[in-house]
């Protein structure tokens, strides 16, 4: 997987819809300057492992059921 | 006896109160004084209603006792639970006018019982982190050393009780939030299973992971506020520590931990093993990527919700909840779903050591409350973000729904709490903190009060 790009995350939000962050928010996802998200490739990357492990036809998570 | 009950736990403030010793009014008053006194260094209180605490502490005081042993207790509650004609704020500038036009479900379960509502606490902004700073309202410090973190994000209703300014306050608890902050504060924090205590009237972070908690000085505190709490309320068949299993987990819950903690958790267990509870290794999931599942439900389900808020009000969020609302934006539905379904994975995992065990202890932190400021912590040679320190032994078990208390066993040599964690089978909330009660009751184990002069 390739590292996430600046303008893929701003082709999401003008294209796909949803809140009008700024670039500069955008910006921090995949270029931390502030140390505020530092994580977001990390979370990606982890995220591809995850994808790649068969869980079969377990369902999400709902409620607990009562006793 | 009657003259500092503040730091008594409620078992015994009610007697008191039955007794007629003391009157639910002078009561308040004793706490209303410290507040005056110590509102402003606890950080503890972003609003307080003393005037109408004082109304109802009047009432209950005109009447005959009704038997409750929440009757004329004083308590507060995490500034995310709505109270009627006050604001909730969420610990955020941006719902400054935020006024509740009703209470909270479980405001008016503990209003039912009794207790006395005094005021809102402070909190991490709207709970997203748990060091409990907050630019607006202040950081609460620690009871027991006021350059440390209360920790969060139920800081204020940590550093609340932790100060005497209330005998229990509520909080949420998402990733430890509640159990998190009372470990490092000397309490003992309480989670139940999954959605027995009703968030209607919370604002929410995380629908998946949210628990509503409670942060008293004792488990049987602890079991008095939750009887009042949930519904279907069921007394604790008879619990016995002798031939207890206690289950405790091979890898992660004991590694990275300071030494001392370790210490204290050991000598917690070998007083067990002496009360005739036998000890098993279990093995738990992985929890190489919890954290990141975790984050992938908690972004997009925090985004969900305070999307009503942005379009207006966006620039009122702090620089940092921010940032996290833009990566929930990020994340790919499949990835979200994805990650619901490894927290169904890890439930059944869970509910597959409760075969062959009771109970699960862990300590409660890796570490004792950090400085005020500090990004990172130093665990067992390794440099960690506080807040990731805070609660890298709690947040699995949000996942995973199951009822987890936290409680002190012990004081580090820096003069700060030391605590455990036990973890229940699912919905039997009872059974757990009826054996915390236990082994509160028989441990040799005393913590001192803190000293706030």
């Amino acid at each position: 997987m390739k590292k996430v790009q600046q303008q893929t995350l701003i082709g999401m939000r003008d294209q796909l819809g949803g809140y009008a962050w700024q670039d500069a928010e955008i910006s921090e996802l995949v270029d931390p300057k502030l140390g505020i998200i530092t994580g977001f490739q990390d979370l990606l990357d982890q995220l591809e492992v995850l994808r790649k492990i068969d869980l079969q036809a377990l369902p999400p998570a709902g409620d607990i059921p009562g006793e | 006896m009657t003259d500092s009950l503040v730091f008594r736990p409620i078992t015994e403030m009610a007697t008191v109160l039955r007794n007629e010793e003391i009157g639910a009014a002078q009561l308040l008053r004793q706490y209303a004084e410290r507040i005056e006194r110590l509102a402003d260094s606890s950080k503890a209180f972003i609003s307080l209603d003393l005037e109408r605490a004082a109304d109802k502490a009047a009432a209950i005081d005109a009447q005959a006792h009704s038997g409750s042993q929440l009757s004329g207790i004083p308590y507060a509650c995490k500034d995310l639970f709505d109270v009627q004609g006050m604001v909730t704020t969420g610990g955020s500038k941006l719902l400054s006018d935020n006024v509740a036009q009703q209470d909270a479900e479980v405001v008016r379960r503990m209003d039912r019982a009794g207790a006395i509502f005094i005021g809102k606490n402070n909190l991490h902004e709207f709970a997203y982190g748990a060091t409990g700073e907050n630019e607006i309202f202040g950081t609460p410090p620690n009871p027991y050393d006021p350059t440390r973190l209360a920790g969060g994000s139920s800081s204020g209703s940590a550093s609340a009780v932790g100060y005497g300014l209330c005998a229990a306050a509520l909080g949420t608890d998402t990733g430890g939030s509640v159990r998190a902050p009372a470990a490092l504060c000397g309490l003992v924090g309480f989670k139940p299973t999954f959605g027995r205590i009703s968030t209607e009237g919370v604002i929410p972070y995380s629908w998946t992971l949210d628990h509503v908690g409670t942060l008293t000085r004792t488990a049987a505190d602890a079991a008095i506020l939750f009887e009042a709490l949930v519904p279907g309320y069921q007394k604790s068949e008879a619990v016995r520590l002798d031939g207890l299993t206690i289950g405790i987990p091979e890898a992660f819950f004991f590694e990275r931990c300071d030494r001392e903690i370790l210490d204290s958790v050991d000598h917690l267990m070998n007083f067990l093993r002496h009360a005739g509870a036998r000890f098993k290794p279990v093995a738990m999931p992985s929890m190489e990527y919890t954290r990141t599942v975790s984050l992938t439900v908690q972004m997009p389900e925090a985004l969900s919700y305070h999307n009503r808020y942005l379009e207006q009000r966006g620039e009122l969020y702090s620089q940092d909840f921010r940032a996290g609302l833009a990566l929930g934006q990020c994340l790919l539905a499949e990835q979200y779903i994805r990650a619901k379904r490894f927290i169904e994975s890890y439930r059944r995992d869970v509910n597959a050591v409760f075969d062959e065990v009771d109970t699960i202890l862990t300590p409660a932190t890796p570490a004792i409350a950090p400085l005020i400021g500090a990004v990172e912590v130093m665990v067992d040679g390794f440099a960690e973000p506080a807040g990731n320190a805070i609660t890298r032994y709690t947040s699995f078990f949000n996942m995973t729904g199951h009822p987890a208390i936290t409680f002190p066993c012990g004081m580090h040599s820096a003069g700060l709490p030391i605590a455990a964690q036990l973890v229940g089978r699912h919905h039997a909330d009872e059974a757990l903190l009826e054996t915390t009660r236990l082994i509160e009751q028989a441990y040799d184990f005393v913590l001192p009060l803190p000293d706030l002069k």
